[in-house]
């Protein structure tokens, strides 16, 4: 309570301050997320198709998605598909590198500095052609392959089979910036933990899931959610490489949303996709957060 | 357990902020649509005003090749320099994500003054009051029609009200590489030929060595299905456009069967290789390259690729023999629009006429947006001698359609790029083998009914 009493001596003099710092973001964040947002509620029960002015349908909109739309639950079963696929293995991937990098080694540095490169450039559209060219047809993997004595009539991208796996691919590759949390919780664990291992003859394997990982438990936890999160909004990817193709089998969710709202100027009915998404991605927050107790190990 | 409230409310709003990270994806592509848009931007003189006499900035918008963006903008400059009080902002784009820009533009009021309008749009742009309507300047003769035929003036006719003008028109084609049917050993075609011959035709190609027979992508868009509906004496769609207007599945299995077969025998690109075939742009096509043989366009095709290859010939599609019900038919090019929002619509409208009628914009444009719709342009150019031959080709190419076209249909129902889309899903799931031509057929009908029910 002390602290917090000298916390408020200096709030006054702070306040003015502290709030034009805040400002740009504040109205950023009321002009371009809060209003629209809230804008985007109301139209999510109305017929708005960006050109008219809407009239309130009640809930047509959600009984739509729920009893008529196919394709809703086709991206729904994509995105979902997507996202357990691509989380775990990102993460693994992350963790993985980063206990490489973890070391004293001469060029760490570079490394560090050469994996963290496509967590930038990897949702950019440019990258997103590269791996169309490379997957797609007479495109450098079909020719490897190719060489490999393996001859396909249909590209990997081409196939509804396969084409989501060369998206996950794609998402795993851009692992850096869970490397670089891990990177940094595993500078954090206290050294003496290992060393008593030493001294008690732990073998690498048990130093592993008896020592870094219950330690990494919060950090795992944290990047779990990010990505799901991150997951769920996957659309670049599938709008540049496949345009949801072939046969819908890569069609995430967001994409759809962008199509129903500005190819088939279905807005109203795009609002309710979008809180339709936002409703899934909090239930699966708080079933994670439920979950914390069982697994996650704070030290404090 | 305090901070751990706090965690989960951060978790939530960055679930939440999904809204506006759609939000900044639309706006990238939109932008990354429209690349270029500053290089071809003329810079304004004056502050627009409205009234004549004072300086006016129109904005124009449209879509194309980069070639088409270099010879507009001499035309924009040409009429800036006859009128030295009108100034442009040009906006050129390609045609990937033209609409999608569109939309948003006129959702906020901020359309471009003129819009370079497609037969695809033109009725829901029509319908959401976005566009003005031209009548009243064609009335007090602001545009000169009177080299247009009324049919195909009509066809931006919607509800009563003229949503656009109508700048070229266009007609189904199969283009072909003359040089590879004769390295073959191969007859070229002409407008008698039939279904059977075509593939008959390929299959000698595809034996002499040619590896893209007959690039042709019968999932595009419904243009060549719906030629193939004419033919067989159909209607894409039902007067009142609520549904489908042919009654026997039959046609849809016959047309999937046809193209099924043929990429089964690899005279035509499976949906996967279209994909590849499609990033080469139409300038490296393969049958600009002389890897293919025919293609399916429109008939400005030879045009358009002559800076790469000019022995481009085209021929009518094919027929399906003695019962042909003549399925082609003239359809508008491109329009162009007036937006509703524009304060500056008497002087767009003289700017369409000049662009329409004039020898000026004419001599530049040397029909590149498809044969002229007006008789005054297409004489000029016929007696310029400035035609290439190529150019004459296209020109001619009308004349022999004419013999095999039928009824112009009525404009494109609102929601057809989502008509267009499952009609593409359900082909494709056949020609992947997902499903029989039967279920594909009945899929598409069911959807597309759907669909017409909604919009119109």
């Amino acid at each position: 309570m002390a602290k917090l009493g000298k916390f408020h001596h200096y709030k006054r003099k702070d306040n003015i301050a502290g709030y034009l710092f805040l400002a740009p973001w504040i109205f950023g964040f009321l002009l371009m997320w809060l209003i629209p947002a809230i804008i985007s509620i109301y139209y999510s029960f109305t017929d708005f198709n960006l050109l008219n002015t809407p009239s309130v349908i009640g809930l047509g909109n959600y009984q739509r998605i729920f009893t008529q739309d196919d394709t809703f639950w086709q991206a729904l079963k994509v995105t979902f598909t997507y996202v357990l696929l691509l989380v775990p293995l990102r993460l693994a991937f992350a963790l993985f590198v980063a206990m490489l990098l973890n070391q004293k080694h001469k060029g760490l540095g570079l490394y560090r500095t050469l994996y963290y490169v496509p967590s930038i450039i990897g949702g950019s559209i440019a990258v997103s052609i590269v791996w169309k060219q490379l997957f797609g047809n007479k495109g450098v993997m079909m020719s490897l392959l190719g060489l490999l004595g393996i001859q396909q009539k249909t590209s990997l991208l081409g196939n509804p089979r396969t084409a989501l796996m060369v998206i996950v691919i794609m998402g795993v590759w851009q692992f850096g910036s869970s490397m670089l949390i891990f990177l940094s919780a595993l500078k954090q664990i206290p050294y003496s933990l290992y060393e008593s291992a030493m001294v008690d003859g732990g073998k690498p394997w048990q130093v592993f899931t008896r020592i870094t990982l219950p330690m990494l438990t919060p950090t795992i936890f944290f990047n779990l959610i990010l990505q799901i999160i991150n997951g769920f909004r996957v659309f670049t990817e599938s709008y540049v490489i496949t345009d949801g193709g072939p046969l819908d089998s890569t069609l995430s969710y967001v994409l759809y949303l962008y199509r129903r709202a500005f190819t088939y100027f279905d807005m109203g009915y795009s609002c309710a996709l979008a809180w339709v998404l936002v409703a899934i991605i909090a239930v699966f927050t708080v079933i994670l957060f439920k979950t914390q107790n069982n697994w996650v190990h704070y030290e404090s | 357990m305090e901070k751990r409230t706090m965690a989960l409310l951060l978790s939530m709003g960055m679930a939440a902020s999904l809204l506006t990270g759609c939000g900044g994806g639309n706006t990238d592509s939109g932008s990354t649509a429209a690349a270029g848009e500053n290089s071809g931007a003329v810079t304004t003189t004056g502050a627009a005003e409205g009234g004549s006499g004072d300086a006016v900035t129109l904005k124009f918008t449209w879509w194309g090749s980069q070639s088409r963006h270099d010879y507009t903008q001499k035309i924009l400059d040409a009429y800036t320099a006859e009128h030295p009080d009108i100034t442009f902002e040009a906006v050129p784009a390609g045609w990937d994500g033209y609409f999608d820009k569109l939309s948003t533009e006129a959702a906020s009021g901020s359309m471009p003054d003129i819009v370079q309008m497609d037969y695809l749009y033109i009725s829901t742009y029509a319908k959401n009051n976005s566009i003005a309507d031209l009548q009243p300047y064609i009335d007090d003769k602001t545009i000169d029609v009177s080299g247009i035929d009324e049919a195909l003036l009509n066809s931006a006719n919607i509800n009563g009200k003229m949503a656009g003008l109508v700048l070229s028109t266009s007609l189904v084609t199969f283009p072909y590489n003359p040089e590879v049917l004769e390295k073959a050993g191969v007859a070229e075609p002409d407008s008698s030929w039939t279904w059977d011959d075509f593939i008959a035709l390929n299959q000698k190609l595809k034996e002499a060595g040619v590896t893209d027979a007959a690039v042709i992508n019968p999932t595009l868009d419904t243009n060549l299905f719906h030629y193939w509906v004419c033919q067989h004496g159909g209607k894409l769609f039902a007067d009142d456009q609520k549904s489908l207007g042919y009654a026997d599945d039959q046609i849809l299995v016959d047309y999937i069967r046809m193209f099924k077969d043929a990429m089964d025998q690899d005279l035509v690109p499976t949906p996967d290789e279209m994909g590849q075939i499609d990033t080469l742009g139409l300038e490296a096509g393969p049958v600009v390259t002389g890897e293919g043989a025919f293609t399916q366009n429109w008939n400005n095709y030879s045009t358009l690729v002559a800076k790469a290859n000019d022995k481009i010939k085209m021929v009518t599609p094919p027929t399906i023999g003695a019962d042909d019900k003549k399925g082609l038919w003239m359809k508008p090019g491109m329009f162009l629009s007036i937006s509703e929002t524009s304060p500056h619509k008497k002087e767009a409208a003289e700017f369409i006429n000049w662009f329409l009628n004039s020898e000026t914009a004419n001599d530049i444009m040397m029909a590149e947006r498809g044969t002229p719709s007006s008789s005054m342009a297409r004489d000029y150019l016929s007696n310029s001698g400035k035609m290439a031959p190529w150019q004459q080709d296209m020109f001619a190419y009308v004349d022999m359609a004419a013999k095999m076209a039928g009824e112009t249909p009525a404009p494109d129902p609102t929601g057809m790029s989502e008509v267009n889309k499952v009609f593409a899903d359900a082909c494709n799931a056949a020609f992947y083998d997902q499903m029989s031509p039967e279920d594909a057929a009945a899929s598409f009908r069911k959807k597309a009914d759907e669909i017409l029910t909604r919009n119109n």
